[in-house]
């Protein structure tokens, strides 16, 4: 069985060509494009996220009025004992409204840690 | 006294772009000799390399220590891959194109060629093996993990390409 010790002449030689690759340059190149990344991407995808947000929900609300009168009404109830009972009560189209906000926020969370 | 790796990553996350750099600085060698020993096209080697830099910046959450540079590696490996399903399958290597610095003395350089003419005539899986495990020194579990590959497929990958390489070698020094 090969084992890593069984080949320490080849990567001395390997080592000796990568030593020779350092270059200000190089490094110069990437922190350029990482300082880019670091400065725009959090303030410009948050703030494209807001202006999203605060733009779909400047033009939502007459909108909901008209589509929640047209939605069928949830209405749960849970009984757990005779004296105590809890009723919700929502428009639908406020759920999925919600719904879809997390699922986005969640996406974007997903994408930036990916 | 230096930094350790997984130091530098924590500072990095934290915002320390300055912390990253060191580690660029660190790796660079590494990570552009394993991108030129992979790349088809030479040409292309350091734009594969930044690439994985760029990728290990916006990832660096996601490292938890262990080897900093198995994780770079295999970064670097996974941007190699990617970029070679977007080839043109006509191209060609470019020897010419390989850069190396100036500074290399004519005996160096021929070695150097040596080992890059030795590494070329290896079939691709036993080069990948041989240049994770070998040039860039990843253990055969790591190279395994980066790959892919079952582990006694990387042993005998290198264990073969090894092989081949001081055979080539020994021909062109007897030659």
């Amino acid at each position: 069985m090969q084992t890593d010790e069984q080949y320490d002449d080849l990567t001395t030689l390997f080592a000796a060509q990568d030593d020779v690759l350092q270059s200000d340059a190089f490094v110069e190149s990437v922190m350029t494009g990482v300082n880019r990344r670091a400065r725009w991407r959090v303030p410009f995808l948050f703030g494209a996220a807001g202006f999203g947000l605060g733009a779909s929900l400047s033009q939502i609300g007459g909108l909901l009025d008209a589509v929640a009168a047209r939605t069928p009404r949830i209405d749960v109830s849970v009984d757990t004992l005779q004296s105590a009972q809890l009723s919700f009560q929502a428009s639908s189209i406020w759920i999925v409204g919600a719904v879809a906000v997390l699922a986005s926020c969640v996406a974007v969370l997903v994408t930036e840690r990916a | 006294m230096e930094k350790s790796d997984l130091n530098l990553a924590r500072d990095a996350v934290a915002g320390q772009a300055a912390a990253f750099e060191t580690l660029v600085r660190r790796y660079q060698g590494t990570i552009r000799g394993l991108t030129r020993r992979l790349a088809t096209r030479p040409v292309d080697a350091d734009d594969l390399a930044q690439a994985a830099f760029m990728t290990a910046w916006r990832r660096l959450k996601s490292y938890r220590g262990g080897s900093f540079k198995a994780w770079l590696c295999t970064i670097a490996y996974r941007e190699f891959l990617q970029a070679r399903r977007r080839q043109k399958p006509e191209v060609t290597f470019e020897e010419s194109a390989h850069v190396i610095a100036f500074d290399l003395s004519a005996s160096r350089m021929a070695d150097h060629l040596d080992l890059d003419r030795a590494l070329k005539q290896l079939p691709e899986n036993q080069r990948i093996c041989v240049v994770l495990c070998v040039a860039a020194g990843l253990s055969h579990s790591e190279a395994a993990r980066a790959t892919g590959f079952p582990l006694g497929t990387v042993k005998s990958h290198v264990g073969r390409g090894v092989a081949s390489l001081r055979q080539y070698l020994d021909a062109q020094g007897a030659a």
